[in-house]
């Protein structure tokens, strides 16, 4: 029986066309671009390719897009980066409360450093009325950040909605869009987004590496200081193998959206309607309809979402859970309780992402298994009892 | 090993757990412990012999997979032990017998100890322990109710904000999260009907059980109203409008808040 893994949203396979282009970067093109000889020339000239890459996935200019280590360094680079050198203009930060912990821990970060942050709600599907958000924005609002897609839950916000509001208003637009990148059409071009954070892995490039886009205009303080690469923004030598890695990544994920979206959609939505149909007292958390491709998270009564994980890994299908008893905190998943989710819910929850080597297959693999380990839970919980 | 991995003997009785079930008859006590910020609940069964040894005893666990093992464990080190015995069990001999567990899980497996401690409480005691009710169930770690609308804090801040004290018409909570008080057979059946328009109704109630006809628990149940009992309304919060509600869990004697968009205090 083949493994499945159905936990892309945690991380995700580099695709091996990748791992062949960025493979020269580790020996004979190791340059440092910024060498003035020919050995950095080439470096410096991988590196600009590889920029346009990236640049191209989200519709925007090759030099609004800065390389970081990953997306939480492109994060803290916008949020602190923006918030530090735009002060004087106010003091304000408006953040959604579903969003990604990076953030979230940023937000009590920046109150720390005397900010003061809002928190907006989202509905009962995890989704931030844009009006609700625009009730909290003051004359002393900087900053709004909201996640392009929920990693947890997979609920997509309406960004160009959110853009649009907040352009020409001085407030910056900061989104964080790992979840919903390779997923959903990114278009820097059309949508009037300020900053954008991106990762590497999440659309199948080499882990550590990320991307800030950062609209012409928008000014940040450096968060690391050092040799001023990066436009003085992100200092350090450059990743060229990792960031070479982004680029070509980058190329086949646009080449990829006329059709793997669709297909990821198809799986998804096969289980959903297996999983709701086959499986008594379950649910579907997040949107219905406005959500990423790849996600379905559900909920069990009477179950425990770490004990069904672990079942699943018997079976050897990999999943994930917004369980508290599955993190390091013991806290259930931020996100299910700001749905509206009672902490008994939220610990029945169960989540699976589909991505770029899932098989029709993996559906029928999960519903050979799942509906047996929820049952043979249930026996053992007194929690549910069938009257 | 990973800080977060199991050992093969926890694994081993997370898979194939033992002596799972209920005991019913004479000479049995339950035990019943639950945590509701881990989201864990257990019942111990025992049966005691003439010699006050622990002649026979099972488990039922809602919990994570280190719950589980511990319970297991438990019954298996017990099991033939006199009460005295089994009262001297600790957590750290039952974590022990599983080869360890991650630091992160001590705490669960104090479940384990705990309701076996409680089944021999009430052995000795004489108390009995019913076997929980459906509507039990639905309230375990969780909680709200309202008695007195009068002193539910912030509900006059939010009268045209999400506060409803009547509803004619239930579109105006299309797609929202409603919080329905319980006011008696009115506010269920405005509960009821509401799930027509949205997924998302909880009814509250101060009471252990719905003090309600027979057919309209019936309904109830059958619907996706969710209801919490034993659980009092303490406060309606939001910025400008209702977002979050401060609940009191009168059974754990806790306070918890919940995200919804409108509160349902009918006047009756």
């Amino acid at each position: 029986m083949r493994d499945v893994y159905l936990d892309y949203q945690s991380a995700k396979p580099v695709d091996p066309r990748v791992v062949e282009t960025m493979s020269p970067y580790f020996t004979e093109r190791f340059g440092n671009p910024a060498s003035l000889h020919a050995v950095g020339d080439a470096a410096e000239s991988a590196l600009e390719d590889a920029r346009a890459r990236v640049a191209a996935l989200v519709g925007a200019p090759n030099d609004e897009i800065v390389f970081t280590s990953g997306a939480t360094e492109s994060n803290n680079l916008a949020l602190i980066g923006y918030a530090n050198r735009n002060k004087r203009s106010g003091d304000h930060v408006v953040i959604s409360e579903v969003e990604h912990i990076s953030i979230l821990n940023l937000g009590k970060y920046l109150e720390k450093a005397g900010f003061r942050v809002t928190r907006v709600p989202p509905d009962q599907f995890g989704r931030i009325n844009p009006d609700k958000l625009r009730s909290r924005i003051t004359d002393e609002t900087i900053l709004v950040s909201v996640g392009w897609a929920s990693s947890e839950i997979g609920t997509v916000q309406p960004i160009a909605r959110i853009a649009e509001m907040l352009s020409g208003t001085g407030v910056a637009f900061h989104v964080d869009a790992v979840a919903a990148e390779g997923q959903v059409p990114i278009d820097m071009s059309s949508v009037p987004v300020d900053l954008l954070s991106l990762s590497s892995n999440d659309i199948y490039g080499p882990p550590g590496v990320g991307a800030l886009y950062v609209r012409k205009g928008v000014k940040l303080a450096a968060v690391t200081m050092g040799g001023g690469q990066e436009r003085g923004l992100r200092s350090g030598t450059e990743n060229l193998p990792g960031i070479v890695g982004m680029g070509a990544a980058a190329t086949l994920s646009a080449e990829a959206m006329a059709t793997e979206p669709a297909r990821m959609a198809a799986m998804r939505d096969r289980l959903v309607a297996a999983v709701l149909a086959t499986i008594p007292h379950s649910h579907l958390n997040g949107h219905p309809t406005e959500r990423v491709p790849s996600n379905a998270h559900f909920r069990f009564d009477g179950v425990e979402g770490e004990s069904l994980l672990l079942s699943m890994k018997d079976e050897g299908i990999s999943v994930s859970t917004g369980s508290a008893c599955s993190s390091k905190t013991l806290e259930p998943s931020h996100t299910l309780i700001s749905c509206g989710l009672l902490h008994e819910e939220a610990h029945g929850s169960l989540e699976f992402t589909f991505g770029r080597f899932s098989e029709d297959s993996d559906v029928d693999r999960v519903m050979e298994v799942l509906p047996g380990v929820v049952d043979r839970l249930r026996r053992m919980s007194p929690l549910y009892k069938t009257d | 090993m990973k800080s977060t991995q199991y050992s093969e003997k926890t694994l081993d009785h997370f898979r194939n757990p033992r002596n799972v079930g209920v005991l019913e008859g004479d000479n049995v006590a339950v035990g019943r412990v639950g945590n509701p910020v881990c989201g864990d609940l257990m019942e111990m069964y025992i049966r005691v012999g003439a010699d006050d040894r622990i002649e026979d005893i099972t488990f039922q666990t809602f919990g994570c997979g280190s719950a589980v093992a511990t319970s297991s464990m438990t019954t298996e080190l017990v099991k033939g032990m006199t009460l005295d015995e089994a009262l001297a069990v600790t957590r750290g001999d039952v974590a022990d017998a599983l080869e360890g567990l991650p630091p992160v899980k001590m705490h669960c497996s104090n479940l384990a100890a705990d309701a076996l401690h409680a089944a021999i409480h009430n052995w000795r005691t004489d108390t009995k322990i019913e076997p929980m009710s459906a509507e039990e169930i639905a309230s375990v770690g969780v909680g709200c109710g309202a008695r007195d609308a009068t002193v539910v804090e912030g509900v006059d801040d939010y009268a045209d904000t999400g506060v409803y004290k009547r509803v004619d018409d239930t579109s105006v909570l299309a797609d929202k999260r409603v919080l329905v008080l319980d006011k008696g057979i009115a506010a269920a059946k405005l509960a009821l009907s509401l799930t027509e328009v949205t997924p998302r109704v909880v009814f509250l109630t101060e009471l252990d059980t719905l003090g309600l006809p027979e057919d309209l628990i019936h309904e109830i149940k059958r619907s996706d109203v969710k209801v919490l009992f034993q659980s009092r309304l303490l406060a309606v919060r939001g910025e400008g409008e209702v977002e979050k509600v401060l609940i009191h869990d009168l059974d754990e004697d806790s306070e918890y808040e919940l995200f919804v968009d409108a509160v349902v205090l009918l006047e009756v």
